[in-house]
């Protein structure tokens, strides 16, 4: 059970002078989870939040929540949330998450994903880079922005890396004026308070599952079909498996998989002489029963 | 899901759809375009004997068969070519629907779904679930062979379509068109793989992903049809045979509805021939129907772009500078279309924390949607081999300042940066190169398919509930856009024939389009016409 919790941010930046606490539904306030997963950031009287990026972001005046995106991919790609101005349409607001254990290609740092992108989006006929990546600090973690317009449009992405995933806001305007009236409502974005959370964030971790599992249960194959399937874990301090998040996968293949998994156990991970949490991802290829 | 598609589909579609756009007026489409759709013949570079054998395999392509050739007992309809078409032999639905004089057909007693009008497009019927809720999915035949003169006998009933539509439980299909799929059968694995791959920043950016329908048997690309379901044009061709067209054949040997007196040929109705067949093709005449279907497909040129100046295209007032094909777009005002005003300063820094004006970037260099070809390929379709020049970017924001269509050819040229800028090639990948092939001149051929023949998550405005391989109810494979320019009906189950509604289809809840969608509604009208007007021209 997830119990939705906002609590005041100690974030106010200059010209702005927000403070989220009071922007927070009263209703709302409660113990944050942090077993939350990516997918399940919502907007609330007017504001995104997310538990599991610990992230909160008061949309601009006048704006509202898009069409939804598509499930969370095989790759562990995640549209977090569309927005877009309720009358008059002259831009858009897209926030996508790349879980970096899961990525085709993944980059080593947000950095790199930046200049990849960069490279790409010159190399588009009619495509200007208007401003080169650079570095930028986003709701306290820091990353990269980049600028770049064609066929009148002008697009901002800022990207900054939370948990292991590569988190970016893509901004898109008809003219450089909103755009930067976009770019400014950043500075809203805001982290809870670290010392209001009530369990740490766990150590992020790609390759643990492969290198300290003491024991695994294999889940059953279903069906003919070859599946490739992400799976994302969160270990107890004993090794033992805490939350168990199926990224993408059917109902009977996510079943079989979270029932397999919980009997899962690892070693310890010990940071600084004492036992801490670990997030950690698998990749279940599954076999159709047939091959 | 979205079960009666006959009607504009807007089920699922958000609150916010923005389909307005930049413009409360919509672009138009200038219709299907004339000129030579370079399909429907062989391939270039094929040897004689080839070509006689194409030739043979496009005849039997367009055989009708009847009762004693097997058909039915259940069919939608009773040739190949009846449904592929338009623009030409092999291609997809015609603008008149041979489907409601086949209803009739010989004394035939078929009453008319009314999903099928004479005007519409070729369709196939699925249903969703069957009646205990379980999944269905599968085509259920328009027609019965009952009453027909070559079928005696057989008193079978078509499905109660009215019932089943009554229950929202009828989704639909329209052919595909199959030119030039013996390329795109011979582009590897890892070439589609590494295509889905490349971009993945730019595709990111989007809300794009997208997935591969992979067999079940060999876990490799399956890669035709509308949901990628079908791993080899033979198995095409056999699934097609059966299920179109009631004939069983060495793939699909069992009837689909087996009432003994119904059957009016032996199972398999179509055979390998033991004995020569004494066809053109001494190869062709000991080939079964759908080796030569496969055959057809297989040998079969892709369509060619028309010239960027050679293209009807509509204005931004909405007149027509062309009247070939058949203007499908309601005729647009006459208002002249005003470029936005921006602000053309330079980009303000507003970002929390530091923003560093130290450079970091990266040394540009080209990136490719596609394989890399070697320097001796050969380019068989190229969407832009006919453009002769291209909007030349200013430093700063310049090129952010829309063009006016002031010719057909700097409209396509400017529609064809408009598909690139706005994402459309993210799914829709211009550029593939084939592997060594047992054909003459096919091998490391360039190839312009405008897929990257990935499914897709299309949302519940597309979406058709059915399941097919690994693609579920709401995924569909990237249509090929080659020869688009010269089509009638749009998206699988043919909902319009207008290019901007067709776009716009494309955003509903939970489609990976949604972004790109939003990205062409913020356009300036003159370039979602630049846009139709480059669709039109391939």
């Amino acid at each position: 059970m997830r119990v939705w919790l906002y609590l005041g941010i100690a974030v106010c930046l200059a010209g702005i002078g927000a403070v989220l606490h009071g922007a927070m539904p009263s209703s709302l306030r409660g113990k944050i989870v942090q077993s939350a997963n990516p997918e399940d950031g919502k907007v609330i009287d007017g504001v995104f939040v997310s538990d599991y990026f610990n992230l909160s972001y008061r949309l601009p005046d006048g704006w509202t929540e898009g069409l939804a995106g598509p499930p969370p991919s095989q790759s562990g790609y995640y549209v977090l949330g569309t927005w877009a101005p309720k009358r008059d349409f002259a831009g858009t607001i897209l926030v996508v998450a790349q879980d970096m254990f899961f990525a085709p290609e993944p980059s080593d740092d947000v950095k790199n994903v930046v200049a990849e992108f960069r490279q790409v989006m010159s190399a588009v006929d009619g495509m200007t880079i208007d401003r080169e990546p650079a570095p930028v600090t986003v709701g306290g973690h820091p990353g990269y922005r980049i600028d770049f317009s064609g066929v009148g449009l002008f697009r901002s992405m800022f990207a900054i890396e939370i948990r292991c995933h590569v988190v970016t806001f893509n901004l898109t305007s008809r003219d450089l004026e909103s755009l930067a009236s976009l770019a400014h409502s950043l500075d809203d974005l805001a982290s809870v308070r670290k010392e209001e959370i009530s369990d740490p964030v766990p150590e992020c971790l790609k390759d643990y599952a492969s290198e300290n599992i003491v024991s695994r249960v294999e889940p059953d194959a279903v069906g003919a079909k070859a599946a490739s399937i992400p799976v994302r874990m969160i270990l107890a301090t004993d090794g033992s498996v805490k939350h168990v998040h199926v990224i993408r996968a059917s109902a009977t293949q996510r079943r079989n998989i979270e029932e397999a998994v919980r009997q899962w156990k690892f070693k310890s991970y010990v940071k600084g002489g004492r036992p801490v949490e670990v997030e950690t991802g698998v990749m279940f290829n599954l076999k159709p029963t047939n091959m | 899901m979205n079960a009666n598609a006959v009607t504009a589909n807007t089920a699922g579609r958000g609150q916010n759809n923005n389909s307005g756009g930049a413009s409360s007026r919509a672009p138009t489409d200038p219709g299907v375009r004339g000129g030579d759709p370079g399909a429907g013949g062989a391939l270039p570079g094929l040897n004689d004997v080839e070509r006689q054998y194409f030739d043979v395999a496009k005849d039997v392509f367009q055989e009708v068969d009847a009762g004693p050739d097997g058909l039915g007992p259940r069919f939608n309809l009773d040739s190949c070519s009846g449904c592929h078409s338009q623009p030409t032999i092999g291609g997809t639905s015609p603008a008149t629907n041979p489907q409601v004089a086949v209803a009739t057909l010989m004394g035939a007693k078929n009453v008319v779904p009314s999903f099928i009008t004479a005007n519409g497009p070729v369709r196939e019927a699925r249903f969703v679930r069957n009646r205990d809720g379980s999944p269905d999915g599968g085509v259920h035949s328009l027609f019965v062979i009952t009453g027909r003169s070559d079928a005696p006998g057989c008193n079978i009933a078509q499905p109660n379509f009215a019932a089943e539509l009554a229950r929202n439980n009828v989704v639909f299909r329209i052919p595909t068109p199959v030119f030039g799929l013996g390329l795109v059968e011979n582009v590897s694995d890892g070439a589609l793989e590494a295509s889905l791959a490349a971009n993945a920043q730019q595709k990111r950016a989007l809300g794009i992903s997208g997935r591969f329908n992979r067999n079940g048997n060999d876990g490799t690309i399956a890669r035709f049809g509308w949901k990628a379901q079908n791993k080899s044009l033979l198995l095409f061709s056999g699934e097609a045979y059966n299920v179109e067209m009631g004939i069983t054949n060495e793939l699909f040997q069992n009837e689909r509805d087996s009432d003994p007196a119904c059957q009016f040929k032996v199972t398999p109705n179509d055979s390998t021939p033991l004995v020569s067949e004494n066809t053109a093709s001494p190869a062709a005449s000991f080939q079964n129907d759908i080796d030569l279907f496969a055959a057809f497909m297989r040998f079969s040129a892709p369509p060619t772009p028309a010239s960027s100046a050679a293209t009807p295209v509509a204005q931004a007032s909405g007149a027509l500078n062309a009247t070939a094909g058949q203007t499908t777009g309601a005729a647009a005002g006459t208002s002249t279309a005003s470029s936005p005003t921006s602000t053309a300063s330079s980009p303000t820094s507003a970002t929390s924390g530091s923003a560093s004006t130290t450079s970091d970037a990266a040394s540009t260099a080209p990136s490719t949607a596609s394989t890399a070809s070697s320097p001796a390929s050969t380019v068989v379709a190229s969407a832009t081999a006919d453009v002769s020049s291209v909007i030349t970017a200013a430093a700063g924001s310049s090129t952010a300042q829309p063009s006016s269509s002031a010719s057909s050819g700097a409209s396509v040229t400017r529609g064809n940066q408009v598909f690139s800028n706005v994402g459309c090639q993210a799914c829709h990948t211009k550029t593939f190169t084939t592997e060594k092939s047992p054909l003459t001149g096919q091998s490391n051929v360039t190839l312009q398919p405008f897929s990257d023949f990935a499914v897709h998550e299309m949302g519940t405005g597309l979406a058709d509930g059915v399941s097919q391989g690994s693609a579920n109810g709401n995924e569909f494979r990237t249509a090929p856009l080659w020869g688009v320019g010269q089509r009638i009906f749009f998206l699988h189950d043919g909902r319009t024939k207008d290019l901007h509604e067709a776009i716009q289809q494309h955003a509903s809840r939970g489609s990976e389009a949604n972004a790109v969608i939003n990205n062409y509604n913020l356009l300036s009208r003159d370039d979602k016409q630049a846009l139709i007007n480059y669709l039109r021209s391939l």
